[in-house]
């Protein structure tokens, strides 16, 4: 019951090569690593597979044009309007994070945006963006005067405003996925090694309640909150006088 | 004033059941009175109230489980040495963990049951939907007991290594965290779920977007749950272990325990109220459903930047202790 183990994740270290070998900076998890790169192959595999034989088909056809129209009327109901550029980005993000919290699913792979690094950078993707393209709607000089808005002295509550997006969306997935993770690992360690409980659990449907709700339920429902909440942010973003 | 270990540790025990079968006790009642309203103004729907009641009735009654589960784990995964004082101490996390936690949600998710069986009574041919969808709600009130269920199992799991005050003020941090910070979005959970299934019973032309909208909405104001847990897990297993005592540090954690657990509160439950009034617009007008989620969901992402503050300041409060 002590549930330390779960918490700690292998790492290769590069410090020492450097010549800095207890430097935090140069070590990575090299699981979390791994399982993104499998996760990616699987998304160019399924990618591929849609492209080539999945576009024949009627089904394929029905289930591709359910999905972009989703994002399509996503993408008008949050901003208001259509941007392709937009919808493009939010899709992609929705995809991406929707295999990574459900990886679980696929035997030997963890989900990587159960690690606080891989989140963190998806924010930072979403800021980025997000902030680039206030600065093409609403040029320059709007965007820089929006940080005085109302007195000068704002300045610095107005830049953690900003900043507190990416901390805000990351420690969002981070959080649930984490928390998810670590209730199906504490159940799938108490019953293991007991028959009687195994058996139970399988055939009750207790195994099959909690892979459910904790790793298909909340990782679709989590990737589609961050998707729904960096178009929210545009929205935000793109708007005249728009304070944070 | 000198508390005797053992009181602590069967007052755990005790706290653990006790409440929440108090807070279950007062939600299956609260559930009953309505279904029964609900018979009195359309004795046609009896068999669709009855049903509903009862699910939700079931659903309620998880609370209660959960508490007697964590009862009989220290009942009986505890052997009671009465000179090891602190880590009876630890339990007061548990204390504060569960009894706060089990008592509130257990009164919250009666409300969208409430609801439910009223939304029967006004619309008697849609109880599939709405059983459904009180079904989904109720599971989502109940998520924060999850959570803390899991820190009184760490608590107890660490309390017998428990040798310094330090130790044991790390852990009732921890429990504080988890327990004061479900207050507020419990709260703000069965508001709008309340509203939700009130929108539902009058229209239930609505149903698709009041439940798109309830998706998000629900994950949205959960959102400081899960950053209290966070809290609890890095004071549960990121501080490294010192032989040394030190009640300072001890002091330190228990302020970003309670720093975070408190600043949910408001945020809970404003943003509960906002998607609330959201919810109720689009029962009465569903065409303008673009523009009311828009707002609201600008608002509560607005809102839970407060959160944010607090839970940054706890992080920095631990991390240059």
């Amino acid at each position: 019951m002590n549930g330390a183990e779960i918490i700690e994740t292998p790492q290769w270290s590069f410090g020492s090569l450097i010549g800095h070998p207890d430097n935090p900076l140069f070590n990575i998890n090299s699981e979390i690593v791994i399982h993104t790169w499998i996760i990616m192959l699987l998304l160019a595999i399924m990618l591929a597979s849609v492209k080539f034989l999945l576009h024949h088909t009627a089904m394929g056809r029905f289930i591709l044009i359910r999905f972009v129209s989703f994002f399509i009327d996503l993408t008008k109901q949050s901003l208001g309007f259509f941007v392709f550029s937009h919808c493009v980005f939010a899709s992609s993000l929705f995809i991406f994070i929707a295999l990574c919290n459900t990886a679980s699913l696929i035997p030997w792979l963890d989900e990587p945006t159960r690690d606080l690094n891989t989140t963190l950078a998806l924010g930072i993707i979403s800021f980025f963006y997000i902030q680039s393209v206030s600065i093409q709607v609403r040029g320059i000089g709007s965007y820089i005067k929006d940080f005085f808005q109302p007195f000068f002295i704002m300045l610095p509550l107005n830049i953690i405003g900003k900043l507190s997006s990416i901390v805000s969306i990351s420690f969002r997935l981070f959080g649930n996925i984490f928390g998810g993770a670590i209730i199906t690992k504490l159940y799938f360690g108490v019953i293991h090694g007991s028959l009687i409980l195994e058996l139970f659990g399988l055939f009750s449907g207790i195994n099959f309640l909690i892979i459910a709700f904790f790793t298909l339920f909340e990782g679709l429902l989590q990737a589609f909150v961050f998707a729904m909440l960096t178009l929210t942010y545009l929205s935000i973003g793109t708007q005249e006088g728009g304070g944070h | 004033m000198y508390i005797s270990s053992e009181f602590l540790h069967y007052g755990a025990i005790a706290t653990s059941i006790g409440i929440s079968s108090v807070s279950v006790g007062l939600g299956q009642g609260m559930i009953s009175w309505s279904a029964l309203n609900a018979i009195n103004r359309q004795p046609a729907a009896q068999d669709d109230v009855m049903r509903v009641a009862i699910i939700g009735m079931t659903l309620v009654e998880t609370v209660a489980i959960l508490g007697l589960l964590i009862s009989i784990f220290l009942l009986v995964y505890t052997t009671l040495d009465p000179h090891a004082c602190f880590s009876h101490y630890a339990k007061i996390g548990i204390i504060a963990a569960m009894g706060i936690t089990s008592f509130v949600t257990g009164l919250a998710s009666a409300f969208p049951a409430q609801a439910a069986c009223n939304a029967v009574a006004r619309q008697p041919f849609f109880t599939h939907r709405i059983s459904g969808f009180m079904l989904m709600t109720q599971v989502l009130i109940q998520t924060p007991l999850i959570s803390s269920f899991l820190v009184s199992l760490f608590i107890q799991g660490q309390a017998d290594s428990a040798t310094t005050l330090t130790d044991s003020l790390r852990l009732i941090a921890s429990g504080m965290c988890v327990g004061i910070g479900s207050i507020g979005p419990a709260i703000g959970l069965s508001i709008f779920s309340k509203a939700a299934l009130n929108s539902l019973g009058k229209n239930s032309k609505a149903y698709n977007k009041l439940l798109s909208f309830t998706f998000i909405s629900e994950a949205l104001i959960e959102t400081p749950i899960i950053f209290c847990l966070i809290i609890a897990i890095i004071l549960l297993f990121m501080i490294p272990h010192t032989s040394t005592d030190n009640p300072i540090s001890g002091i330190i954690f228990l302020a970003a325990g309670l720093c975070s657990g408190l600043g949910t509160l408001g945020t809970g439950i404003s943003s509960g109220a906002t998607a609330a009034a959201a919810c109720t617009q689009i029962g009465l007008a569903p065409e303008s459903y673009n523009i009311l989620s828009r707002t609201s969901l600008l608002a509560q992402s607005l809102i839970e930047t407060v959160v944010l503050y607090t839970v940054i300041l706890s992080l920095l409060m631990i991390l240059f202790r």
